[in-house]
């Protein structure tokens, strides 16, 4: 009696020990899962335009009976300091209710923001609710194909552009650069080949992915400039990472919150806007290419330019200073009414303007205007324009304004593409959706109520046909279900789509397999003769084998599946396997203890009865 | 019912029987796919879609001949209820104009007073990459799969296994094509679960399989018997995990609406034909090739074997 308690002490307590980590692991997770019993909801925040010179927000009682009247009932209105927050009753329509206001107050910004309405010691843990994909929330998505290929042949041009203007500044006589199928080259005269080093090293400063290589031909010493493999690659990162942060900065001027941007496979970039409802605004911003450029006039050996009036003229093809040291722009008007975009530049830019304008005061700059555009045969063509040619009257400092703008609307596109950067790649919409918000409720609705119906089949099923061990199963089926939500809750980057909510449901379905596999093997114990804890134990010993192995190659599905899929198939994929995960924690480990907790209860009570 | 069939050579005669059927199913499923093919959806191949709900409730021939009036090019235009459309137009640049007459017009007419749900727009080349990653996938995830069963199983059995996932996927791409659902992004990647859970149940019997050859001195009883047993033992699983996947698909299908239509369709057929393969071919397979007891005998050289013997 006394050595089989000394036996059995260790025993329980490393089985409590597991219990308890067990038991941590599963309260975590449920908390993880709670934010989502609170859906977020969307807000609209309306403040004053930061660049509109009349401070005109309304009041908020204004804008209250303004929506009421316009149909939009609002349910809640709140007077912060320098914004108004207004909730909608049915928050679906709160794109109309932007686009309402917008129209009724154009000095105004408005922006969906989701507020989440958790209490907020969950909030304090920094727990929100699974993200919801696109085709639940309801929104607009992009994907953009850029162009690399062009990107590289126009900063090819410009490099070549730039080796001549080198060349004269260096005053290199003998060296002469030309265009070559693949890039250009460089050639010296034999009384030259000492000029052409330095004028290499000058051009090599400026373009860090350019690769050169030397020949002697004849007695002409030849450099030839192209892209190397390696020096592609870093240039179509650079250009992908760079048209990743402009794309992002216009989204934000746009005034939308929750965009999701990212690039999609080597040159697409996927842009999920949820909550906006037109996306003929949005797609006007994000695929302008429009960029803004300094030039100084050069008599010699400068680039040819069209000019907006028409005609042409030559400027140097290295500029002053461009749009990217352009810090913050705003329309206004001129003294004649017309629109003009009023610049401040960031100090590098500041210095260069100074510099310049202290050194050419009287002399004339030109202002040049690049779009790209799409010609007849569908071809991306850049199209370049002097949009005006000023005398520079004094020193100028980081301010001053561009004048000569066809509209304002054109002035306004053009200040917003100055504050948010220019592409260097033009870019094409390959892919564009719209889901309606009314759409995207319908669909968590239905996938919710297909998602209980499911459960409530698979729960029936195994308590009717397993009695006492299909509750153990029906059990760790819930807590599969929190884990699994928790899961998703807590891991950046997991988005619930509509296919996702199948693969959750599949998953309920498919996670009772584990313990079917289990509870069969136990019976299978039983009819051995085994006593019931035993067969418990050498049940779910004999069946892990079999379900690792069943489970590893839907695993290996999934991967594949997350590895190559976009957005819908890829919450789908997502979903699967953190499923896979849950399902056999839950359905191995701790339907164990609990299968194990609850007969090695009956064991005693037993015991106990036959005892008495 | 089905545990006395298969006691005995009944059972062996059934699963031969079944694997006949299958070759059958394969056959004409074959013949449709090469005959009509499938019927891709706008993620394969490019285009316009426009989803868009009406007032009151529109016959399908009506609206069709009052959009032909509004717009020049070719559409599509398919129910997917009383009241609820959609619009298909193909990728060339002159539809985007289009487009827009069309749908101010259903919009602005009070008869149909349509509301657009969601529009989509694709660009053929687009398609034709996400195809070509359809595939991708597809084989990667086989040739993965495959490798993973032939370190784990004897080849008979990974065959065996290998086989009758093909042997569903096929299935389940003739009914597609049979029917004309439209074949979309979803319903790939329900082909590729299908890929995973077609697995699931050939790698249970075949676990048992290779379990029952190890364990009983099996010189007496035939492979045939021993599969049979196999089966036996695991049929209940099979069954009961089958019908719960099974009613937890057709809840995706009777109530997730049509989005999910083709992927929970794709799915139900898939499981009730990757049960049936689990057993009539990833089982009946091995022993057609030979399968039996000597195979997984613990192979003992010239010395252990002398000192076994030693007395």
């Amino acid at each position: 009696m006394l050595s089989f308690k000394k036996d059995k002490k260790p025993s329980t307590a490393k089985f409590k020990l597991s219990y308890i980590a067990m038991l941590i692991v599963l309260v975590l997770l449920a908390i993880s899962a709670l934010p989502n019993l609170y859906p977020n909801k969307s807000w609209l925040h309306i403040s004053a335009a930061a660049h509109s010179e009349t401070q005109s927000l309304p009041s908020t009682k204004t804008l209250v009976t303004f929506l009421n009247n316009q149909g939009l009932e609002v349910e809640q209105g709140l007077d912060k300091q320098s914004t108004i927050n207004v909730l909608l009753n049915e928050p679906t329509k709160s794109a109309q209710a932007q686009a309402a206001i917008k129209a009724q107050y154009p000095n105004t910004q408005v922006k969906v923001v989701e507020h989440a309405t958790s209490p907020t010691w969950l909030q304090n843990f920094g727990l929100s609710p699974i993200k919801l994909g696109l085709d639940l929330n309801g929104g607009v998505l992009f994907v953009l194909d850029v162009d690399l290929d062009k990107a590289v042949d126009e900063q090819l041009v410009s490099a070549y552009q730039q080796a001549k203007s080198i060349i004269i500044k260096q005053k290199a006589h003998g060296v002469k650069a030309q265009q070559t199928q693949h890039g250009f080259e460089i050639n010296a005269l034999p009384n030259a080949t000492d000029k052409l080093t330095p004028v290499i090293e000058e051009l090599q400063s400026r373009f860090a992915n350019l690769a050169v290589v030397t020949s002697n031909n004849g007695s002409v010493k030849a450099a030839k400039f192209s892209y190397s493999e390696q020096g592609r690659s870093s240039f179509d990162k650079e250009v992908m990472g760079q048209t990743l942060t402009t794309l992002r900065s216009r989204i934000e001027e746009l005034g939308i919150t929750e965009a999701v941007t990212q690039q999609q496979g080597k040159h697409r970039i996927r842009i999920e806007l949820p909550g906006v409802q037109d996306p003929n605004e949005a797609k006007r911003i994000i695929g302008a290419t429009a960029s803004l450029g300094f030039y100084q006039l050069k008599e010699i050996g400068g680039q040819t330019f069209n000019m907006q009036s028409g005609g042409t003229i030559k400027l140097d093809p290295v500029p002053i200073f461009t749009g990217d040291h352009i810090n913050n722009a705003n329309i206004g008007r001129d003294d004649w009414g017309k629109p003009l975009v009023q610049l401040s530049l960031d100090s590098q830019g500041g210095d260069a303007m100074s510099a310049f304008s202290k050194a050419n005061i009287g002399k004339p700059m030109a202002t040049v205007y690049s779009e790209y555009s799409q010609n007849a045969k569908g071809e991306v063509v850049k199209k370049s324009e002097v949009i005006n040619v000023a005398n520079i009257a004094q020193h100028l400092s980081s301010r001053f304004s561009i004048t000569n703008m066809k509209s304002q609307q054109a002035a306004a596109d053009l200040a917003l593409l100055l504050r948010a950067g220019s592409l260097t790649a033009p870019v094409t919409i390959v892919h564009e959706q719209t889901i309606g918000p009314s759409l995207g409720q319908e669909n968590i609705s239905n996938g919710l109520a297909a998602l209980m119906l499911g459960m409530g089949i698979t729960l029936a099923f195994m308590a009717l046909w397993y009695r006492r061990l299909g509750l153990i199963a029906n059990v760790a089926l819930i807590l599969n279900l929190t884990s699994l939500v928790g899961l998703m809750s807590l891991l950046p980057g997991v988005v619930l789509t509509l296919p996702g909510i199948a693969g959750l449901v599949l998953t309920i379905g498919m996670a009772v397999d584990t313990n079917v596999i289990i509870f069969e093997r136990i019976k299978e114990e039983r009819r051995q003769g085994r006593a019931p804890y035993q067969a418990i134990q050498e049940g779910y010993k004999q069946a892990a084998n079999t379900i690792f192995d069943a489970n590893i190659t839907t695993m290996i599905t999934a991967l594949i599946l997350y590895g190559i899929g976009y957005g819908p198939v890829k919450g789908f994929a997502i979903t699967l396997a953190l499923g896979l995960l849950t399902s056999v924690f839950t359905g191995v480990y701790v339907s164990k203890i609990l299968s194990q907790t609850l007969y090695l209860k009956m064991g005693k009570k037993a015991g106990v009865k036959a005892h008495a | 019912m089905l545990n006395y069939f298969l006691k005995g050579e009944a059972g062996t005669r059934l699963r031969f029987m079944g694997m006949l059927l299958s070759a059958m199913l394969v056959l004409l499923s074959v013949f449709t796919l090469t005959q009509k093919g499938l019927n891709f959806g706008l993620d394969f191949t490019g285009g316009y879609l426009t989803e868009f709900t009406t007032s009151q409730s529109v016959e399908l021939k009506e609206l069709q001949s009052f959009i032909a009036e509004n717009h020049n090019g070719e559409f599509e235009l398919t129910a997917q209820g009383n009241s609820h459309f959609q619009l298909r137009e193909a990728p060339s640049a002159s539809t985007t104009a289009n487009s827009l007459d069309w749908q101010s017009a259903v919009t602005q007419n009070d008869d149909i007073n349509a509301q657009v749900l969601s529009s989509a727009y694709i660009g053929s080349q687009v398609g034709d990459e996400l195809f070509d990653q359809g595939c991708l996938a597809m084989f990667a995830a086989m040739i993965a799969v495959m490798i993973y069963l032939a370190v784990r199983f004897e080849w008979r059995l990974a065959l065996g296994s290998v086989v009758a996932l093909v042997h569903d996927l096929i299935l389940v791409l003739g009914l597609f094509s049979l029917l004309q659902i439209e074949f979309n992004l979803t319903v790939l990647a329900s082909l590729l679960a299908i890929i995973g859970y077609s697995l699931n149940d050939s790698i249970i019997v075949g676990d048992r399989v290779r379990e029952l050859l190890r364990v009983q001195s099996n010189n007496v009883l035939s492979p045939a018997t021993i599969i049979n047993n196999a089966i036996k033992s695991t049929l209940t699983r099979t069954l009961i995990t089958s019908g719960t996947t099974l009613a937890t698909v057709a809840s995706v299908w009777l109530l997730a609406g049509a989005p999910l239509q083709g992927f929970a369709i794709a799915l139900f057929t898939g499981i009730v034909v990757g049960t049936f393969s689990s057993i009539c071919i990833a089982a009946t397979l091995p022993e057609l090739l030979g399968l039996s007891a000597k195979n997984y005998e613990v192979k003992v050289d010239a010395h252990t074997q002398t000192l076994l013997n030693m007395p």
